[in-house]
């Protein structure tokens, strides 16, 4: 979808639709939200709605980084501790690896 | 060889999931054993071990240095080393016989005598790189040449490439130990669990001499029963390797001998003979802990109580002074009521007219490792063990692969055919008498030579024939979820049957489907039914098949540990085996390091180039393929 083409009311909706998204346990639309909306919201020229969608990015911003924090900590501890957790760690996987602890 | 796991450790060896690659060395001496570990210019190395140079020392310092170590190839020497070998650990089964802190402090673990002095432990270790065993013959000669060739280090100068290198795959998918295998083998979220590992389990094979009513479990009034035990299994370092002339063959080919000759004589016994024949006592006796935890709990034909004694019939290949040795358990012999000098005087007398001396040891030691020992840890039963031992044990290689036709002197000259094979009775056989002596060198050539042969093909049950292979193996199985009985206790049950049970006027179809008729229907609880291949007429391939009815049965022998689910138990067998998807080894001439990343660098380079190249002719795209406009204004 090309962004050129919408006016800024539908720009604004559809940014503050992805940013509410996002609160679902869904990081990956506030990382479209920030790469697809940053254009608009910090290197367009004014206009009226670019207040609402700068504000929108941002926060979606902070909400992606607080996502890759805690998942990046999460994966590293699984991955290093799986195999000393014994039973704990087989009910938390999906697929165990075969031949190695 | 492959890998297993108890309780609390997995012994046996590892390679990764696509296989280990290693340039091949030839170990020369265990000096040259420095080329592999330090100083060799391409680690990993796969070593070729020979016979001689098979030892713990140089496993162990392979074992050490495995970053450098890719895998093992052993080749087994053409006749067994004179010196002995013994990979088995020196006191076998020590944590799970009869003496232990509370029974026996000081005869456990071996501190009166030690069993296996030869033992080295080495089929207990662990190793993370493969190690394959071959036979020396043209195909090893190639690997040979191809190392003289292309690997050997000739003058001191380092070999170049390119070089020759071996894969060996054999990935196992256990690890740890049991219990996390038996948890792997059922995920919680999967939604096809493929498993990991297997219980090893297998069957006892047991049979009576007078009929026992096999539907009624528990205690049997007025039924004393005397139990003649043996065991059927063995093991060696590798996986399928694994013979067991002395210490597994001579006592069931003994056993069953005994049961043939005694099979005319037993109306005339006041008391009923229990014959058993264990598997899986290799790996902490699961099957006879299996049967006297069936007996406890009241789940087999007799119990406890109506053991009257035991007689086990260990390793008794005869040596040159012709001696079998009869020890019995010191703890229980205190207890007054505890009669084994009975039992010893009894043997002695019916020795006394044979050319064979039975002795008791003349010093005051434990039960070598046997079956009894099981026995003893639920009840003090009087018994005696046989044996050609007196102290440690005079087989060079228990559980090993040496174990084996050669070691028992079973000399079959080659220019026999398999027939005159089968018929040649061998000096072993020689000792007893002759109408017994007929069976015993059939038997052994069957265990020890090949089981493709006339005799007993006969007796093997019709839709067996095509599961029975050329080649013996004595070892204990793994089961899929079900016990399944493998072929040395599917072979003792066929010549058991047909030693001691008699024919049967019955169809082939009632005969397997156990559908009698009125007179057999009372049997039917009692005995047991197998329809036989028989032997073929003269003059055409048909054969007289019949109907056996035999007293002889199967019994699970699967560790208590898993039907308990205890996969951490001390006092039973655990032991499982991994499973593997594919055992393969292959060689080939490997590049220098080098070379493969040039060649590598060249790939990407040409790569960028017609890259860079076409992006240079479709920018230029006008300029290049103008030229085809301009003709058609020239034709006017």
């Amino acid at each position: 979808m090309n962004l050129e083409r919408l006016p800024n009311e539908e720009k604004l909706t559809l940014c503050r639709k992805y940013y509410l998204g996002g609160f679902a346990f869904l990081p990956f639309l506030w990382l479209v939200n920030v790469v697809w909306f940053f254009r608009e919201a910090f290197i367009k020229p004014a206009y009226t709605e670019q207040l609402q969608i700068k504000t929108y990015v941002q926060r979606s911003a902070v909400g992606l980084l607080l996502w890759v924090a805690v998942l990046t900590t999460w994966i590293t501890i699984f991955q290093h501790f799986r195999a000393q957790w014994g039973e704990v760690g087989d009910s938390l996987s999906f697929t165990i690896p075969r031949g190695t602890p | 060889c492959v890998r297993l796991l108890n309780a609390t450790h997995q012994i046996g060896c590892q390679s990764s999931l696509s296989g280990d690659v290693g340039v091949l060395h030839l170990l020369e001496s265990e000096e040259n054993l420095d080329w592999v570990l330090r100083t060799g210019p391409n680690p990993p190395y796969m070593v070729i071990l020979e016979s001689t140079l098979f030892t713990r020392p140089i496993l162990m310092k392979l074992k050490n240095g495995s970053s450098r170590v890719a895998g093992v190839l052993a080749v087994q020497p053409t006749s067994n080393p004179p010196e002995g070998f013994s990979p088995h650990t020196s006191c076998p089964n020590e944590n799970t016989g009869v003496y232990s802190e509370t029974y026996g402090p000081s005869y456990a673990h071996c501190n009166v005598t030690m069993w296996n002095p030869l033992g080295t432990g080495i089929s207990y270790e662990e190793f993370d790189f493969p190690i394959f065993s071959v036979k020396d013959d043209n195909d090893t000669e190639v690997i040979r040449r191809c190392y003289m060739e292309h690997n050997r280090a000739v003058n001191g100068s380092t070999p170049q490439y390119p070089l020759c290198a071996m894969q060996l795959m054999s990935h196992m998918a256990a690890v740890t130990d049991t219990a996390t295998c038996m948890r792997r083998n059922a995920p919680t979220f999967s939604l096809a669990p493929d498993g990991v590992c297997d219980p090893l389990g297998d069957a006892n094979i047991w049979a009576s001499t007078k009929p026992l009513n096999s539907s009624t479990k528990g205690h049997k009034d007025g039924v004393s029963v005397v139990i003649a035990a043996t065991k059927l299994d063995s093991r060696s370092f590798f996986f399928d390797v694994a013979p067991g002339a002395d210490s597994a063959a001579t006592g069931l080919v003994a056993l069953l001998a005994a049961a043939s000759a005694l099979h005319n004589a037993t109306a005339e016994l006041n008391r009923t003979i229990l014959y058993t024949f264990f598997n899986g006592e290799t790996f902490d006796y699961i099957g006879s802990s299996r049967m006297v935890y069936d007996m406890a709990k009241n789940d087999f034909t007799v119990d406890l109580d109506n053991i009257h004694s035991i007689l086990e019939v260990g390793q008794v290949a005869l040596g040159p002074d012709s001696r079998l040795w009869l020890h019995s358990d010191p703890v229980s012999k205190r207890n007054s009521s505890v009669n084994v000098e009975t039992l010893v005087s009894n043997l002695q007398a019916a020795a006394a007219g044979l050319n064979l001396s039975l002795g008791e040891p003349n010093v005051t030691q434990p039960l070598p490792p046997s079956s009894f020992q099981r026995f003893l840890l639920e009840r003090p039963i009087p018994g005696v063990v046989i044996e050609n031992h007196q102290t440690s044990f005079t087989n060079k290689y228990y559980q090993s692969m040496f174990d084996n036709a050669e070691y028992l002197k079973l000399n079959y000259p080659p220019n026999l055919t398999p027939e005159e094979q089968l018929e040649l009775v061998t000096d072993s056989a020689k000792v007893a008498p002759p109408w017994i002596g007929f069976f015993l060198n059939k038997m052994l050539y069957t265990f020890l030579v090949r089981v493709n042969n006339s005799w007993f093909d006969q007796l093997v049950k019709s839709d067996w024939t095509g599961v029975l292979s050329e080649l013996m193996l004595y070892e204990i199985n793994t089961s899929e979820r079900k016990v399944k009985t493998t072929e040395p206790a599917l072979m003792v049950q066929c010549i058991l049957a047909n030693l001691t049970g008699s024919i049967a006027n019955i169809t082939e179809g009632n005969c397997q489907d156990k559908k009698m008729d009125k007179d057999e229907n009372m049997n039917k609880d009692i005995y047991s039914y197998l329809w036989v291949q028989g032997p073929v007429r003269p003059n055409s391939t048909e054969r007289d098949s019949f109907c056996v009815r035999s007293l002889v049965r199967q019994s699970k022998a699967l560790s208590p540990a898993f039907e308990l689910s205890e996969y951490t138990s001390k006092n039973y067998s655990t032991w499982a085996e991994s499973r593997w998807s594919a055992i393969k080894g292959r060689i080939f001439l490997v590049a220098s390091h080098d070379l493969e990343m040039l060649t590598l660098g060249v790939g990407v380079g040409v790569l960028l180039m017609s890259l860079l190249l076409t992006y240079i002719v479709s920018s230029k795209a006008d300029i290049l393929f103008s030229s085809g406009r301009e003709p058609t204004n020239a034709t006017y």
